[in-house]
């Protein structure tokens, strides 16, 4: 028998465990608030009417800080920057992290790193609901509580939106169950036939839509434009629990890439687990479409990127995601601004395609066995 | 608490919360208390009154609007109001319009040259119009401007009326609310005077004359033939140019070729023809399924320049009636 | 007079039967009792089929058996809670894909996971538990090298680290030689022998070489048919007559300088 096996830890050895390398930590982390923090302030100084950024943040620490400084600045600036701007961008960073980790979480739980947020059915099931409640007024007159007027203070729209999107992955989870468990090919599946279904009916009410057809249409691509205070509220203390809760189960999800079996023996609860973690993460994504429609590409291509960058332990994917899947969409919905107030999703579809197909040819892809 | 329990609470009580949020959220500013005006339609000569500020209206949507003085900075979110505006002398106050400028009045036209879009047809850019700083906004209804962003302009404290005539009679009790707002209650009364007794030209024009089936051409698209819609304003006025239009569906105005065709028109109007030249009676008598139509057969196909006067609810609406009148029945103005 | 210690692990009476796609059932384990007792270590032999990984998966809590229970420290499997199971129980299995990306001690981290205790970091103690278990695995010059690098006897050792960094009382493994050379089957095995001492560890291995086995456990069970065809000291247990009964081979037995008995196929008629 070998001799001095187990040797007392000297406090001299270095330390072998620190999550993910310390420097890299730091560096990703730092590197994504960095980039959101300039990405808002640049959201909120530059738009059709052009705000010095010197104005904006003096702006942004007199309204928000309380800071008691000189108003140097004209009034309506005030007002596009906090009133304007600032619920716009807000909604952008929360939806655009939102999106980004679910998808991350997503691509874990499915074990394909091509998945997105949508995958399961969320997609399809808000944008019916969205789109019952932009077209159902136009055919049944009885319905006609307008598309910005207020039920429970908020639209009629996003609350169905919501409720499709939860609806719909409840839905799917239940008719993928089979004996106690649901394997993930056979989620995937249902999830793309009961999506496949959905479209369909929306396809058939966009074509009865008439007059709505604009409205439907940016509600599809995903836009931004219609962001208000009033729908943060909604959406900021669903994404916010979620963010919280998701962030907390890292450790979860790292051994859920060991594999059912394994990660059984290591103490998760290996169907529970799966069940929470999707509705967690489509917690968030119904809530982020119901406000922003259905914005594509965030929440595949960010975790994604991430991944090959920072590795594939979730005690930095998470956060990380969170933040450049912020910066990202407030950047794209700048450009959206820019380019004529066109849905956000078309410029997130323009840049993140190409991008994308980019990275596949240089990059070694990252699977995840 | 069991764990287990722990993450489905955590969501109730977020879900909660986020409903509060919901809910609490303010609503729309409640109206001042002040007199408010009715608008009068002014049938036979009274003394005009002028308006007192502040003012409380209520627009075409029922919302009640406080001008608390009167407009000096006014933006206008469609071509018709526009127009109404500038019939009633208040041209020279519009600060912002929106970009659609196409069949304006010379005058018109010159006097917006300096004025910058604050809308186009995918929206309104909201920072352009707050950078204008309006104390009114005119807002087209049946989400001609995006309901949300009358909202939001709404919330943001500024002035939205809301705009959407149905029929003759909203026109001129539109015309006669934007004068109240204006304090220009004389001119609008006398433009309404005006354009009530040259329908009632029309109107006797027309009387008696029998009434052709009439199909208006409104647009093609995608295989869907577009016309005037069961109840619409556009139906309204080909009755009152003394047609008897064919209808399409109440919603969505489409009509289905097989339909058309068994309705067959005595008469066609082509409206898009204002907008592409490439249609015309020869290129209409050419598609598949049209040709064997009474109208085309009888050579009674016309395409319709003035559209635009008949597709806009503001004071020219009536040359537009006019233009239908003499398109139908063409020998009661000779 | 001995004292028998408690049983660790123990099976009465279990009964399991797989159900088949096409309707019916096929009976893997009939009315088998076996206990484990604390320190012991023990190799699970028998033919494909008879039931080894099937026992493994009922001592785990992954399969409920249909017929008599399966207990932990007196308590059945099932009552447990996830995480205090993958406290006690750790199971070494036959070959598991690492996930690319992950440096070899965040993977042994993983097995930390069930004593986890502070929410993003890692404790000084699962600092200890993770150099431990890798020294003990004769891995510890492994630990920052990246999983996809690795060979394959390099890659058991890790699993051999990840199943100790788990700190358990009971190891499962499961026919762990199965993909490994002869070099590194004798090496793993010489580790678990080693371990088992210094770190009082129960150890159940499911192995398919009778020769490997008997040389390994003090204590050999046989199944067979559903259940138990033998169960005691390998000399006592690993008879020629056994074996032909239970595999269908025929052996002799030979009887070599230190004292073994060792089973030579017996190739010619």
């Amino acid at each position: 028998m070998r001799a001095a096996v187990s040797q007392p830890l000297a406090g001299a050895e270095p330390r072998l465990l620190r999550g993910p390398t310390l420097t890299r930590t730091t560096l990703v982390l730092g590197t994504g608030a960095l980039a959101l923090a300039a990405a808002v302030v640049a959201a909120l100084a530059i738009g059709s009417v052009g705000v010095a950024p010197g104005d904006t943040l003096a702006i942004l620490a007199r309204r928000l800080l309380g800071l008691p400084l000189a108003e140097t600045w004209p009034a309506t600036a005030e007002t596009i920057v906090f009133d304007l701007r600032l619920p716009r961008v807000l909604t952008a960073a929360l939806v655009g992290g939102g999106l980004a980790m679910s998808g991350a979480v997503f691509q874990a739980l499915l074990r394909n790193p091509l998945a997105d947020p949508y995958i399961i059915g969320t997609a399809a099931g808000a944008s019916l609901g969205a789109v019952l409640g932009i077209v159902g007024p136009a055919l049944v007159p009885g319905l006609a509580i307008g598309l910005g007027s207020a039920w429970l203070g908020l639209g009629f729209i996003q609350v169905l939106a919501f409720a499709g999107g939860l609806g719909t992955v409840l839905l799917v989870y239940a008719v993928a169950r089979t004996g106690g468990r649901t394997p993930v090919v056979t989620l995937l599946l249902t999830g793309y036939a009961v999506s496949a279904v959905l479209a369909a009916v929306v396809a058939l009410l966009m074509f009865q839509s008439g007059r709505a057809l604009a409205a439907v249409y940016s509600w599809l691509m995903g836009s931004l434009a219609d962001a208000s205070w009033a729908e943060l509220g909604f959406a900021l203390p669903l994404l916010i629990l979620s963010f919280a809760l998701l962030l907390a189960r890292w450790r979860r999800l790292n051994l859920l890439l060991l594999g059912d079996a394994q990660a059984a023996t290591l103490g998760v609860d290996v169907e529970r687990e799966k069940l929470r973690l999707t509705m967690l993460a489509t917690l968030a994504t119904s809530a982020a479409v119901a406000i922003s429609g259905t914005i594509g590409f965030v929440g595949l291509v960010v975790p994604h990127l991430l991944r090959l960058v920072a590795g594939p332990d979730h005690r930095l994917l998470l956060p990380a995601s969170l933040l450049f899947g912020a910066a990202l969409l407030v950047l794209a919905d700048l450009g959206a601004r820019l380019v004529g107030g066109v849905p956000v999703g078309i410029v997130t579809a323009l840049v993140g395609a190409p991008f994308f197909l980019y990275l596949l040819r240089r990059a070694r892809v990252v699977v995840v066995a | 608490m069991a764990p287990r329990l722990r993450t489905p609470l955590l969501i109730l009580v977020a879900l909660l919360l986020a409903a509060c949020n919901a809910a609490a959220s303010p609503s729309a500013p409640a109206s001042q208390a002040s007199p408010s005006v009715a608008p009068s339609v002014a049938a036979t000569p009274t003394p005009i009154p002028a308006t007192t500020y502040p003012l409380t209206l209520t627009d075409d949507e029922g919302r009640e609007v406080t001008l608390e003085a009167e407009p000096e900075r006014i933006v206008s979110l469609a071509p018709s109001s526009t127009e109404i505006v500038c019939a009633l002398g208040a041209c020279d106050r519009i600060v912002g319009v929106n970009d659609y400028r196409v069949g304006f009045p010379t005058d018109v036209l010159a006097a917006l040259e300096d004025v910058p879009d604050v809308a186009s047809f995918t929206g309104v850019d909201r920072e352009a119009v707050v950078d204008t700083e309006p104390d009114l906004v005119l807002a087209a209804g049946n989400n001609l401007t995006p309901p949300a962003d009358v909202a939001a302009l709404t919330d943001l404290g500024l002035p939205v009326l809301v705009l959407y005539p149905e029929s003759l009679e909203e026109v001129y009790a539109d015309i006669e609310l934007v004068g109240v707002a204006l304090d220009a209650q004389a001119e609008a009364a006398e433009i309404v005077t005006d354009m009530r007794d040259r329908v009632a030209v029309v109107e006797e024009a027309v009387a008696g004359e029998e009434r052709p089936s009439t199909f208006y051409e409104v647009s093609l698209f995608s295989g869907s033939i577009y016309t005037a819609g069961e109840g619409s304003f556009l139906a309204a006025l080909i009755e009152a140019a003394g047609g008897d239009p064919i209808l399409g569906d109440a919603t969505t105005t489409a009509i289905q070729l097989e339909d058309l065709v068994a309705a067959d028109p005595e008469l066609i109007l082509l409206g898009d023809a204002a907008y592409d030249p490439s249609i015309t009676a020869e290129s209409v008598a050419q598609r598949q399924g049209w040709g064997e139509m009474t109208a085309v057969v009888q050579g009674r196909v016309i395409p319709l320049p003035e559209d635009i006067l008949i597709t806009r609810p503001g004071p020219r609406i009536v040359d537009g009636l006019e233009a239908l009148a003499r398109a139908i029945h063409p020998q009661a103005f000779e | 007079m001995t004292v028998v210690a408690p049983a660790l692990a123990s099976l009465a009476g279990v009964s399991f039967a797989y159900s088949l796609p096409g309707g019916g059932r096929r009976e893997v384990l009939r009315d088998v009792s076996l206990e484990l007792r604390p320190g012991e270590l023990v190799a699970l032999l028998g033919p494909n089929g008879s039931g080894k990984t099937t026992l493994l998966r009922l001592l785990t809590g992954q399969l409920s058996p249909d017929a008599g229970s399966v207990a932990l420290d007196g308590r059945p499997v099932g009552e447990w809670r996830r995480d205090d199971l993958a406290r006690r129980v750790a199971v070494l299995p036959q070959q598991l894909d690492l996930p690319a990306g992950f440096r070899v001690a965040e993977l042994v981290e993983m097995g930390r996971a069930p004593h986890a205790r502070s929410l993003f970091g890692s404790t000084a103690e699962d600092e200890r538990a993770v150099r431990q278990a890798l020294v003990d695995a004769d891995a510890i010059e492994l630990a920052a090298r990246y999983a996809d690098e690795l060979s394959g006897g390099e890659r058991q050792r890790v699993l051999v680290a990840m199943a100790l960094a788990q700190e358990p009382e009971l190891l499962l493994l499961d026919e762990p030689t199965l993909h490994l050379d002869l070099a590194h089957q004798v090496a793993l095995l010489r580790t678990i022998r080693r371990l088992r001492g210094h770190r009082s560890l129960t150890v159940l291995a499911v192995l398919h070489d009778i020769n490997l086995a008997a040389a390994f456990a003090p204590r050999v069970v046989v199944l067979a048919e559903g259940g138990v065809a033998a169960d005691g000291a390998a000399d006592d247990v690993l008879t020629p007559a056994l074996v032909e009964r239970v595999f269908g081979v025929s052996v002799r037995a030979l009887q070599a300088g230190d004292g073994r008995h060792h089973l030579a196929l017996n190739l010619e008629g």
